[in-house]
């Protein structure tokens, strides 16, 4: 999703990738010689046909759909190298694999499971052992039926360093003691522990096709790389241009086309991905090349009064969606020497200027986070971000002990000189009114960021820090190297955001087993015996209200420690779509993270023949006034 | 420089150089902009020229005085003692407040001792450079100015409301206020949507204020004096550019000084004594050559906070590689001469023989090269700038304002890509037609003429 600033990158950290045992057997033969294992005989087997539909009964099938992409793909594969680029939101959808339903799949309205792959599943009591029934209509899109040697083909793959991916590797290891085929359409999934949630933990895998599979060795990386998979999703690549577009076709009576949540999704006959630049899409757009785009606030406000806007035939939206959000804000490194004071640390807070930024830069339009899990729904409600408040920040500065430099505005002739001298030397900005502790050290520390689209907020920010006495520098880094700083805590503050998913992983930033070790996502090096205890109940307690009350102590706990000032969150999503493409009454699903995520809409052939009419003889649409479109009320919500 | 005399050739190159207008007029101009950059914090900058407070008189150019000082209130929130005074909204305030006073006490029937009183500061006076504007702030005077007086009216302060109104010369609205008719604009939602006085301005309701509520960047705006407009963060676009030139050239000159000198000595050397020393030397350079400049910046760029003193030290580690090559071969060609020979059959030092005889015939690759190496140093600065692993942030560069006004978001801001572009142009075209006129001037082959 391309929130406020085009390129922010949305760094999607590992947890250290672990050395562990690996045996260089054949894993089509681990797959093929395992003996299947027995169903229990009392289960209890549960399903959901009472979800809504994700898409619409109205949509219209048909029409060929072009959409930008902002790089040719590397790779068709699903996994391994480069298998997260620009392309890996289209390539999952299109494998049905992640959110989209391998097995299940979390509605993206309403949370709640529902079948896709899997028909019926069932937990047993352990809370780690699950079995599935798969679909027996789904077939991958050479013909071949989907079975459960396929899955367990994919964890198998999922293991293996041929893959050159140690987050599967990683993520087998850990979540995953084994997958097994009862019979050609039943699986049993067992977890490495109890989990209050085992479905999301645990069922995540999907199908990979192993009859077209190459021999898994060190060439498979190679072998896999520019071949389109076999997967059970309902397109199929038909035209590829290296370095301009590809082009995918939909498969002839895909066997999804029956099951209720396939409905109204995947509509299109043809779908066309032409790689431009990100910010030459609403040219594209705007000359009829392009379908839909996202953009920035700027281009919202100030760059659509063009003809085809204001001659309705293309719509501008505020789609308004609630999608877990992650942090996004300035860290600050707890074992850095200047941080260590947290009264220094809550001066920070108030010394930034959010309001100013937002009014002046974002247009008014974003607003502020709260705390650590602000955008999950473990946030604690009763935690509010800290205000601008100067006066608050001099009051905290003077308890860290920080104060203006004797001499400023000292008076005397040779003062004068000396300053008049190094004024016109060099620039105001090495004037000497910087505070100082009683050590004599300054109030000078360094902000690392990688987006280069930051810096007009980061310098408005530095501004009011500047009027504190307080020198904040501002440091660019290229992101691989920003990342790597964070992870080996050789920063003083930084700037960060992370994605999330649906459930917040605290463990992984937050826990003490971390706070000395390095290249890990805990960046501040932060760790309480209360918070660990916290994150204990959170992963394992099985009464919600507990887990709630958990994480509502670690959000608390990160606030009065104060290392992470939390900076701004939007839940919309700024569309800019031809009058033909049509989208449900809700709009997008709830937990959307792009226009495209689900491929709800639709293409009305008559509109877009009125449409090519209209524009040839120059004819006015009545411009639809109604900017925000928000099915779900999230707008009262943030406000 | 008696030990360093030019000799007769050498003094008629110069006045060749003389002869050229084109080289010797743009040498003026580039001499006259450098001086009066160096004078900058008097030609642009938020800190006024001269304050007469109550009588007496201030300089505030290099010296702080917080709003205290001269009691002027400061912005929500923040105490008068810890923030430096804002000279601009206060040469604005006591303007008004003058204007106010001789308005009121023309009237008839009016007692001027109450009139007097109620107007303290008529008589201070602040004189502002050219250039009212530092090239650190930000003036969110735009998106601000309505704000505040909404704030006004919501309190029901519509005497302050309809003051501010006027003291930023929003005239409009402050007859609108007096006389009540800003209700029923603000009442109608199709003429200002939300009843803001901001949406009234983004509606166009009103012409005088539609330039109002647009976040930066904003057009040139005399009245603001902004004369070049500002950039995306309301920073002043003039200003920046004065201190970016400042920056640029003196950056430039000071490498090119250390590169030439280095460079000058070592080509000097490889040449003189030849032989070993000379294809040992020309490998190692050979060696520096290959090494890619720009990643070498951007991986140290990784490691420190890139200061000024940083890129000059890195950038001049490259430097003075071109000048050796020239500088070899004039030697390898001046010490077969017999001048050099004579010197060294009287016993001469090799040090003597170098800087006393043969450099001084050795300066044309020097003098000619210099204007061409200090364009590719403002060129180089202004490229690491605009990849943003130049100088940190907010420091004032070329580089910076070009990479704005290259945004696809600024495409319809003209400014911001005329400004900088017209600076880069008028400086690299002044310095190399120096260059080229040096060049000319050197020119052994004088009937080549270059005029």
């Amino acid at each position: 999703m391309r929130t406020l600033f085009h390129a922010l990158l949305v760094i999607v950290a590992l947890v250290h990738a672990p050395a562990f045992a690996q045996s260089d057997a054949d894993p089509k033969k681990l797959v093929t010689e395992a003996a299947p294992v027995a169903l229990p005989p009392d289960i209890v087997w549960e399903t959901n046909d009472s979800a809504p539909l994700i898409g619409s009964e109205k949509a219209i099938r048909g029409g060929r759909f072009t959409v930008a992409i902002g790089a040719y793909p590397l790779t068709f594969r699903l996994v391994g190298p480069n298998s997260n680029d620009f392309f890996s939101a289209w390539n999952r959808t299109f494998a049905l694999m992640d959110k989209h339903g391998g097995l299940v799949a979390q509605h993206p309205t309403t949370d709640e499971f529902i079948p896709m792959l899997a028909t019926h599943w069932s937990i047993q009591k352990d809370q780690r052992t699950i079995f599935l029934k798969l679909d027996r209509d789904a077939k991958f899109n050479d013909g071949k039926p989907v079975t459960a040697n396929d899955y367990v083909f994919t964890w198998r793959l999922m293991q293996s360093k041929f893959i050159l991916d140690p987050f599967y590797n990683s993520y087998a290891e850990q979540y995953l003691t084994s997958v097994d085929r009862v019979d050609d359409y039943t699986l049993r999934i067992v977890g490495t522990r109890a989990s209050w949630r085992p479905l999301y933990d645990y069922a995540g895998l999907w199908p990979t096709a192993m009859h077209a599979s190459p021999a898994v060795d060190k060439d498979w990386v190679n072998n896999t790389t520019n071949v389109p998979q076999v997967v059970p999703g309902p397109y199929v690549v038909s035209d590829m241009r290296r370095g301009e577009s590809i082009t995918f076709k939909r498969v002839p009576n895909w066997w999804g086309d029956k099951k209720r949540y396939f409905k109204g999704l995947y509509n299109f006959d043809e779908i066309h991905l032409r790689v431009m630049p990100v910010e030459r899409e609403i040219d594209y757009l705007r000359r009829g090349e392009i379908d839909v785009t996202t953009v920035g606030s700027k281009m919202w406000y100030e760059g659509l009064d063009v003809p085809e806007v204001r001659n309705g035939w293309v719509h501008k939206a505020r789609m308004w969606v609630d999608t877990p959000k992650g942090l996004l804000g300035m860290q600050m490194n707890l074992q850095a020497p200047i941080f260590q004071n947290r009264d220094f640390r809550i001066a920070m807070h108030y010394l930034f200027n959010y309001d100013r930024v937002n009014r002046n830069l974002f247009y008014g339009e974003t607003y502020r986070k709260n705390s650590f899990f602000d955008g999950t729904i473990y946030a604690d409600p009763e935690v509010k971000a800290r205000p601008f408040d100067p006066a608050k920040a001099r009051e905290y500065l003077a308890k860290a002990g920080y104060h203006r430099p004797a001499d400023i505005g000292g008076s005397g002739f040779f003062a004068a000189l000396k300053r008049t001298v190094q004024g016109l030397i060099f620039t105001r900005s090495d004037a000497d009114d910087i505070l100082v502790n009683d050590k004599g050290e300054p109030a000078t520390f360094t902000m690392i960021h990688y987006s280069k689209n930051l810096e007009a907020a980061l310098t408005v920010i530095q501004q009011d820090f500047r009027r504190a006495g307080v020198d904040l520098r501002i440091q660019l880094l290229e992101p691989g190297a920003a990342f790597q700083r964070m992870l080996e805590r050789k920063f003083e503050m930084s700037f960060l955001a992370m994605g999330a998913s649906y459930y917040p992983d605290p463990r992984q930033y937050l826990h003490t087993y971390f706070k000395t070790e390095k290249n890990n996502n805990n960046f501040w090096g932060y760790g309480t015996k209360e918070v660990d205890d916290d994150i204990q109940i959170y992963e394992e307690n099985l009464d919600a209200d507990a887990r709630m009350k958990a994480m509502h102590g670690i959000d608390r706990a990160v606030h009065d420690e104060a290392f992470y000032i939390p900076f701004w969150d939007i839940k919309f999503m700024r569309i800019v779509y031809w009058d033909y493409l049509q989208f449900p009454e809700t709009y997008l699903p709830k937990r959307s993270e792009d226009v495209t995520d689900w491929l709800v809409q639709w293409i009305d052939p008559a509109k877009k023949a009125a449409v090519e009419e209209a524009k040839r003889a120059g004819k006015a649409y009545p411009v639809d006034p109604e900017l925000d479109k928000d099915f779900y009320g999230i707008r009262q919500k943030t406000q | 420089m008696g030990w360093f005399k030019l000799d007769p050739i050498t003094r008629r190159r110069f006045a060749r150089f003389r002869r050229i207008k084109r080289g010797y007029y743009s040498l003026i101009i580039l001499l006259v902009a450098i001086v009066l950059s160096i004078f900058a914090p008097y030609l642009a900058e938020s800190r006024a020229l001269l304050v007469v407070y109550k009588g007496e008189t201030h300089f505030p150019t290099f010296t702080y005085f917080n709003m205290a000082f001269f009691n002027q209130t400061p912005p929500p929130g923040w105490l008068a003692e810890d923030l430096e005074t804002d000279y601009l909204r206060l040469q604005r305030e006591w303007r008004f407040e003058h204007e106010q006073y001789a308005r009121e006490i023309t009237q008839p029937g009016i007692d001027p001792a109450a009139v007097v009183a109620n107007y303290p500061n008529r008589d201070n006076k602040v004189v502002m450079p050219l250039i009212p504007w530092d090239p650190f702030q930000s003036d969110f005077w735009y998106t601000e100015v309505l704000n505040d007086v909404q704030a006004r009216l919501n309190a029901g302060d519509r005497t302050g409301a309809s003051l501010l109104a006027r003291r930023d010369n929003l005239d409009e609205i402050a007859d609108l206020i007096d006389t009540g008719e800003i209700d029923k604009l603000l009442a109608d939602p199709e003429r200002a949507p939300g009843g803001t006085l901001r949406n009234l301005a983004m509606a166009g309701t009103l012409k005088s204020i539609a330039h109002l509520a647009k976040p930066a960047p904003n057009a040139p705006d005399s009245e603001r004096e902004h004369f070049l407009g500002t950039d995306t963060q309301g920073r002043d676009v003039a200003s920046r550019l004065l201190y970016g030139f400042r920056i640029s050239i003196f950056f430039s000159l000071i490498l090119v000084f250390i590169g030439q000198v280095v460079g000058t000595f070592i080509g000097a050397l490889q040449g003189y004594f030849g032989g070993r020393f000379d294809i040992v030397s020309q490998r190692l350079i050979e060696i520096i050559v290959s090494i890619p400049f720009l990643y070498v910046v951007i991986i140290l760029a990784a490691l420190m906070v890139p200061s000024l003193w940083m890129l000059l030290g890195i950038m001049a580690l490259f430097q003075w590689i071109t000048i050796t090559f020239y500088m070899r071969t004039e030697m390898y060609r001046e010490k077969t001469r017999e001048y050099c020979l004579a010197a060294k059959s009287y016993g001469a030092s090799h040090t003597r023989i170098i800087f006393r005889h043969l450099l001084p015939n050795c300066l044309t690759p020097l003098v000619t090269f210099t204007p061409f190496l200090i364009v590719g140093a403002i060129f180089s600065l202004t490229a690491l700038d605009y990849l943003g692993y130049g100088l940190p942030p907010p420091t004032p560069s070329w580089g910076e304002m070009i990479d704005q006004a290259l945004d696809a978001n600024n495409r319809d801001k003209l400014w911001l890509t005329l400004a900088p572009f017209t600076a880069i142009t008028l400086t690299l075209l002044v310095v190399t037609f120096i260059g080229e006129s040096v060049r000319e001037a050197f020119d052994p082959k004088q009937y080549a003429r270059y005029e």
